[in-house]
């Protein structure tokens, strides 16, 4: 019984963050079609930023929001500093592809040289420590857990309920004829970068919470949320979700069956099978043509 | 150029492709250039000098390699430093724990990254675009994680230290201020350069392109999209593998770190502000983004910054890179010896 219930807590855990981030990305992707390889930079990034306004005496209350606010701006620099000038070049993919690695490399160095190597730590959502059943968990990851869900609805009801929503699901569909219809592009497309490094920085105070932060600690993340976009197919905003909180699972599954070891490469091996059979992803629709 | 020898080349030579170099004049370039590198320690002097110029060969090799796959395939292969990584360790683990003999282990090097990449493409065969990259880094970290999980054979994080080095008879060659290694690390990027200077000016290379460029007429002309890549990733991988074994004789360890994101981003960036497609292009922006790397070696933390502002910079404003501003150049200059 009580392994059974650590590996769903952890799953859903594990899921959550996974979801924050995966989502962000995802979006990205759905609306400009370039992979932000600078996302788990920013997660640091929203880390950083809200530890600042921590340790300068807000209270985390306060903090987060400002903290999420200031991402949203970093996202929207970011876009029309390193992705917004390469619209229309023909080799699209891989140059955002480049300039992204090096403004995440930026960042990393940046806050390396402005914080220092030496780790920190968020205040918790919420202080404390319960039993459920079988297990002890802390409060701060309880709330993670019930968090992410509404987080995730509210942007979901934004995208279907929303002008605004619908207008950047224009874009992501078709963006010539989003053009006609008089919406402004540029403008959707940093609102999308916006966006997303808002949820990324809200992932990375999520994890600085509970884990020590240091101007590495993106990487990681960044790389299981790629996992988590390429195994739920990147074409939607739910595959993703869907995808993440599988991929929870079946890590803490396999770390409890296998050991920690061996969990990255049966989870890369699970992605790779599956993008041989499914190329698509696993809750994408099937394409006749993947580009 | 006098008018009469134009006016002979336009009668008599066959029509070639503008801006392609006859063979005869490319081979003359290239044994100039490299006999020019040969003669570098005179002009460099110092055990570090010829480091840092050791280093810039061994990025050339990678980064050229990489254009062949990336650039004239058009595949998005992010596996590529791992087949570098592949190279180290194969290096280190057969020299070290199967005992054999260190200029055997460097050719299997070469042989084993081929192998690997041939596992890579496999999955990849029927993938495009984004998907290839995604699978390819996949593959990068899987080979890194299986290295970290099998400590006991590969050190795990400590990685593997005295790695037996390269000799010629009795003569360690890390002696005499690094004088053989440069001229083997220098050898080993003739060779390659070489190698894919061939492969390009083929009729392979022709189809390689082909295929990048218009997949659909190219498959219709009868050429096989999965034989094609397979030869085309399996053949950047022989010398990226040998320039791992290189590296791990040389600096005498192995460690996690040929894996990581940076270096990946560093020989990345040498590839695509060379131009890709070139090969050439990849060669010199290595032996440039080294010299600038080590120029700046005063300014410590701020380097990687530095260093990655320079990348946005050049990729924002030489879409085409180092290669593609040569050539503009190059262009201007004929048009102004023509007109006079």
């Amino acid at each position: 019984m009580q392994p059974l219930a650590e590996i769903v807590f952890g799953g859903l855990f594990q899921g959550s963050l996974y979801a924050m981030m995966g989502v962000g990305l995802a979006l990205v992707w759905t609306t400009i079609g370039v992979f932000n390889f600078a996302h788990g930079a920013l997660m640091m990034l929203g880390a950083y930023l809200a530890w600042t306004l921590t340790a300068a005496g807000l209270p985390l209350a306060l903090a987060l929001p400002a903290a999420i606010l200031l991402m949203g701006g970093a996202g929207w620099l970011l876009q029309a500093g390193v992705v917004r000038p390469l619209i229309g070049r023909p080799n699209l993919v891989l140059a955002v592809v480049i300039t992204t690695l090096a403004a995440g490399s930026l960042v990393e160095n940046g806050v390396l040289q402005a914080f220092g190597p030496r780790s920190k730590q968020l205040p918790p959502l919420v202080e404390g420590s319960m039993t459920i059943g079988p297990i002890g968990v802390s409060l701060h990851q309880l709330a993670i857990i019930l968090a992410t869900p509404v987080v995730l609805l509210a942007l979901w009801l934004f995208l279907t309920r929303t002008r605004l929503g619908l207008a950047l699901r224009a874009v992501a569909q078709n963006e010539d004829s989003a053009q006609l219809v008089g919406l402004n592009v540029a403008a959707l497309y940093g609102l999308a970068f916006a966006l997303s490094a808002s949820l990324a920085g809200l992932a990375g105070i999520f994890i600085g919470g509970y884990r020590f932060m240091s101007p590495a600690m993106g990487g990681d993340p960044l790389l299981k949320a790629l996992i988590v976009v390429v195994f739920g197919g990147i074409s939607s905003i739910s595959g993703p979700i869907f995808a993440a909180y599988l991929i929870g699972f079946l890590e803490a599954f396999s770390n409890y069956a296998f050991g920690l070891y061996w969990t990255p490469a049966i989870l890369f091996a699970v992605l790779i099978s599956t993008l041989m059979v499914r190329p698509e992803g696993l809750f994408a629709p099937r394409m006749g043509k993947l580009a | 150029m006098s008018a009469l020898a134009t006016r002979a080349a336009q009668v008599g030579s066959p029509p070639r492709t503008p801006g392609r170099m006859p063979a005869t004049v490319e081979a003359i370039a290239f044994a100039a250039g490299f006999a020019f590198l040969a003669c570098l320690p005179l002009l460099v002097g110092g055990s570090y000098g010829r480091h840092v110029l050791i280093m810039a060969f061994l990025y050339a090799v990678i980064a050229s390699n990489w254009d062949l796959s990336l650039g004239y395939g058009g595949i998005f292969n992010f596996a590529h430093l791992a087949l570098f990584g592949i190279g180290v360790y194969a290096y280190a683990l057969l020299t070290k724990l199967v005992g054999i003999e260190p200029w055997t282990a460097l050719v299997l090097s070469g042989f084993i990254a081929t192998a690997a990449a041939v596992l890579v493409t496999v999955p990849i065969l029927r993938l495009k675009g984004i998907f290839i990259i995604l699978v390819t880094f996949g593959f990068a970290q899987l080979v890194m994680q299986v290295i970290l999980s099998q400590s006991e054979l590969t050190g795990g994080t400590q990685g593997i230290v005295r790695i037996p080095g390269l000799t010629l008879g009795d003569h360690s060659m890390i002696r005499d201020n690094k004088f053989a290694y440069f001229y083997l690390a220098l050898g080993l990027l003739a060779l390659s350069t070489a190698a894919l200077r061939i492969i390009v000016r083929s009729r392979l290379g022709a189809a390689i392109v082909a295929l990048r460029d218009n997949e659909d007429y190219a498959v219709a002309r009868g050429l096989s999209v999965a034989r094609l890549r397979l030869f085309t990733m399996a053949s950047s991988a022989f010398f990226t593998g040998a320039a791992g074994a290189f590296y791990a004789a040389y600096q005498r360890n192995a460690s996690i770190d040929v894996f990581g994101m940076s270096l990946s981003t560093v020989i990345l960036s040498m590839v695509l502000l060379g131009g890709t497609g070139t090969i050439y292009g990849a060669i010199l922006a290595s032996f440039l983004l080294t010299l600038f790397s080590e120029a700046m070696a005063d300014f410590g933390a701020w380097r990687p910054m530095i260093v990655a502002v320079l990348i946005v910079g050049v990729m924002l404003a030489y879409p085409a890179g180092l290669a593609g501003l040569v050539k503009a150049a190059a262009g201007h200059a004929g048009r102004l010896v023509r007109s006079t």
